[in-house]
């Protein structure tokens, strides 16, 4: 190492947007052959640093060199022209061409036949071929078609590809996400290949078994700046979860005393639904905030809407609901019976574009609104305005486009409309996504008050300091199952290190 | 007023062009200036355009157009679209014609012409919304599959219709007013009735604007766009009926080809493909252009094929504009 270049060099690095720093001062080396773990909670800047270093953003500051060199890619192309080559988290393969079609994707090779320049398909194949094997990957054959594969293959042809394109820097991105177990070895089985022909790897996971497996080097980055680096070898995981996330308490959730919880709302029994959930069981109490945290794919992000309904009948489950039997049907039921529900895609699932303010707050009960046949807008917009003044909504008044609003007014606006008599219970899949830093403390604040006021409010996220700043109580999902129970003041850490139960990835 | 643009730099000038074209409304207010104009240019180039006789006779010319095109306009803003709504039309001549031969009163075959039409609607979107087909292929299809049943039904004739009671409808005046003309506008106001004072109206709006979020929110999403569908279908009936009525007979493709002037108008009047934004006085204003176009073209002895292209250009200048304000208005 003293006297070659590292592969990849990144250092000082800074950007913001707007007047909001992202990233600042951050450093990350690379050698060849290395794979190089890259952690940090949601928002710590991993993917900015990633896309700066594939060229979908400029970066403000820094340097970047590729071994020894410095660079500055303009756009991804260029970035992949100096090797430099990104897995998205999504798989992207086309699936109605081949194997060795999806690997030359871009840059298949030609041949000249009756003056027509035309690709050609022997030495496509025969390529393929080569770099499948190199892989070790014998089963999969060029000519197959890649809808046929199973998503761990088709991710092995997504490295294939990269590969053909001597790629000398690969960064992946959560690569296990949608695998089982055994797949997810299988992709580590290929990086371990990659190590020894000197391609080097920026691995970026949620998962610190994952890490802890397959990493040399872990980077940790928190708020945009580096916050540790480490040997794999010689680390412990509560160290690596330290500089994770921190040892300050934030106050960002320092935001209004909690009450005492009052009458059971929810009780939640033997909620299964195939290969999502197995098993889940809690209860949630009059001005209690329960927390649900897990990573993506362990289940947090079916469990909210499967209670509230729109998942549609639930077959396996024993809820009360208020005292009383509730089976979820359907997000018109759940509605009925008094949940309302806030869901984590807020541009696809939450809003409606083009409608006003106004009409996105009163949307869910118009009936209420209804006077003999036709629709107040009078008591529509006094209603709207009540609940922009209480929710600290800002907007220039309810007739405005809600498309026009921030994000974390959005996100208001999604609470809004559920705060009417009747509602007893508030599900939020990951309040805070995509909202700025100061009405991220809002909406916390909002979500105690209501708390105080009497809902019940269930939160899914899988930002472990949210749930753990936030809630009364919370749980861990893992997998599909509760794998813990926490009471107020549990750490970060504490939550994320139940996560890691299994014991095939234990580990040091 | 003068002064105060004078004031401004130009790029001021630009900014206040785009926030003016901007406006939601500006879009029916530029059909609007659209639609003057063109009265003006024809007032100019023929005599025989501009008195009240001939603005009359465009109103009626265009009714059983407009009445498909205003129930046309909420299924679209809803996320759907109806392609069979003429030939519904054109069925309802038939079933109406053939029941009168066997001696059925005229009236009961327009019920039975309207209660066949709903259910075709229900049909349309059933196969939308429960197995979620694309409406385009659904309601091509419902076309085809109506227009093949007219024809098999008549063999391909035109049938006579003429009841003296039933022609009026067609034919007859209150107080000057063309009959069509009159129902056209009662289903124009109705509709906007419906769409901005009633509560079925802001389910249409959230529908089209974002399905899934509506779904999420609880609100009857499939009833919502079945019922669209149905309207649409009772207004082919209805729009079949008049047609009828006027001509004093039934072909089983008499109102097809008026199919793609029912959309252009939809679209002219600035109703998004993509659902959730527009109105029906678009539509409207639409309806009345493509219909004094093709008034004033006659006029100038201008050939029905040259109509055709016109209608076209209309159009397609039209939906650019609409886009350029579109942009303006900021993603």
């Amino acid at each position: 190492m003293a006297t070659t270049a590292p592969r990849l060099g990144m250092h000082g690095i800074g950007k913001s947007f707007g007047r909001v720093p992202v990233l600042t001062d951050v450093d990350l080396t690379v050698d060849p052959g290395e794979v190089v773990a890259l952690l940090g909670s949601n928002g710590a800047g991993k993917s900015t640093l990633m896309k700066i270093l594939t060229g979908l953003y400029n970066r403000d500051g820094g340097t970047i060199q590729v071994d020894g060199e410095a660079v500055d890619f303009k756009d991804p192309a260029a970035a992949v022209a100096s090797g430099v080559k990104l897995l998205p988290q999504e798989i992207s393969v086309m699936p109605d061409m081949t194997v060795a079609e999806n690997i030359f994707l871009g840059d298949m090779p030609l041949k000249r036949k009756f003056g027509i320049k035309q690709v050609d398909k022997d030495a496509m194949r025969i390529r393929s071929r080569e770099l499948l094997d190199q892989l070790g990957f014998a089963n999969i054959l060029p000519d197959m078609l890649v809808k046929r594969l199973s998503v761990a293959e088709q991710r092995i042809v997504e490295i294939a590809r990269a590969l053909a394109g001597k790629a000398r820097i690969l960064v992946m991105d959560e690569p296990t996400a949608a695998l089982t177990e055994q797949e997810a070895k299988m992709i580590f089985k290929i990086i371990r290949r990659l190590k020894e022909n000197k391609v080097s790897v920026i691995y970026i996971s949620h998962y610190l078994s994952e890490v802890f497996e397959i990493s040399d080097r872990i980077v940790v980055l928190r708020d945009g700046r580096n916050a540790g680096t480490f040997i794999t070898a010689d680390t412990k995981r509560a160290e690596v979860l330290a500089a994770m996330l921190g040892n300050t308490v934030d106050d960002l959730y320092d935001v209004g005393t909690p009450g005492v919880a009052g009458a059971e709302i929810l009780n939640v029994e033997k909620l299964t639904i195939p290969r999502k959930l197995e098993d889940v069981a809690f209860s949630l109490h009059q001005n209690e905030i329960l927390g649900i945290f897990g990573l993506v794919g362990s289940g947090v992000e079916v469990l909210g809407r499967a209670l509230y309904g729109a998942l549609g009948p639930l077959k396996t489950a024993e809820v009360r609901l208020g005292g009383q039997s509730y089976r979820p049907m359907s997000a018109r039921n759940g509605k009925l019976a008094g949940i309302g529900f806030v869901a984590a895609e807020r541009k696809k699932e939450g809003i409606i574009a083009d409608l006003t303010v106004r009409e996105n707050i009163a949307l869910p009960f118009e009936e209420r609104f209804e006077r003999g046949l036709f629709m107040s807008q009078a008591e529509e917009a006094q209603h709207a305005i009540r609940w922009i003044g209480e929710l600290g909504i800002r907007t220039r008044g309810p007739e405005q486009k809600i498309r026009t609003l921030s994000g974390g007014n959005q996100q208001k606006v999604c609470i809004a409309r559920w705060l009417v008599e009747g509602v007893k219970l508030l599900i939020l899949e990951e309040p805070t996504r995509g909202v700025d830093v100061g009405a991220r403390r809002e909406i916390y604040g909002k979500l105690r008050e209501l708390a105080n006021r009497g809902y019940a409010v269930l939160i899914l996220s899988s930002d472990v300091e949210e749930v753990a700043g936030i809630s009364d109580r919370s749980l861990v999902l893992d997998r599909g199952r509760i794998v813990g129970h926490f009471e107020r003041g549990a750490k970060p850490a504490e939550l994320m290190a139940a996560t890691g139960n299994d014991p095939a990835f234990q580990a040091p | 007023m003068a002064q105060s643009i004078e004031t401004h730099t130009p790029s001021g000038a630009r900014e206040q062009m785009l926030s003016l074209f901007g406006k939601p409304w500006s879009g029916v207010a530029m059909l609007g200036i659209f639609y003057l104009i063109l009265i003006a240019v024809f007032s100019v180039l023929s005599p025989y355009f501009l008195t009240l006789r001939n603005m009359l006779n465009i109103g009626g010319n265009v009714a059983y157009i407009g009445l498909m095109a205003a129930a046309g306009t909420p299924l679209i803003i809803a996320g759907g679209l109806d392609l069979s709504v003429a030939a519904i039309a054109g069925l309802t001549g038939v079933v109406i014609s053939m029941l009168y031969g066997m001696g059925f009163p005229i009236w009961i075959g327009v019920l039975l012409a309207i209660v066949v039409a709903a259910a075709i609607g229900v049909v349309n979107g059933l196969f939308t919304t429960r197995l979620r087909l694309n409406p385009l292929i659904v309601t091509l299809g419902m076309m085809s599959i109506i227009s093949g049943i007219a024809l098999v039904l008549t063999g391909g004739l035109t049938r006579p219709l003429m009841v003296p009671g039933f022609n009026w409808v067609g034919s007859g005046r209150v107080i000057g007013i063309p009959i069509p003309f009159i129902i056209m506008m009662v289903t124009f106001v109705g509709l906007w009735i419906v769409m901005t004072k009633m509560r079925f109206g802001r389910y249409i709006y959230a529908a089209g604007g974002n399905a899934e979020a509506s779904r999420l929110i609880g609100i009857p999403l499939e009833k919502t766009v079945i019922t669209l569908y149905v309207i649409s279908a009772i207004s082919g009936a209805i729009a079949g009926t008049i047609l009828g009525a006027m001509l004093g007979a039934a072909g089983p493709t008499a109102a097809g080809s008026q199919l793609l002037t029912v959309i252009a108008a939809i679209i002219l009047g600035g109703t998004s493909l993509n659902g959730g934004r527009g109105s029906v006085w678009g539509t409207l204003l639409a309806v009345l252009i493509l219909g004094t176009l093709n008034n004033g073209l006659t006029l100038l002895n201008v050939s029905s094929f040259w109509q055709d292209v016109t209608r076209g250009v209309v159009l397609m200048l039209a939906v650019s504009l609409d886009q350029i304000r579109t942009r303006a208005l900021g993603e």
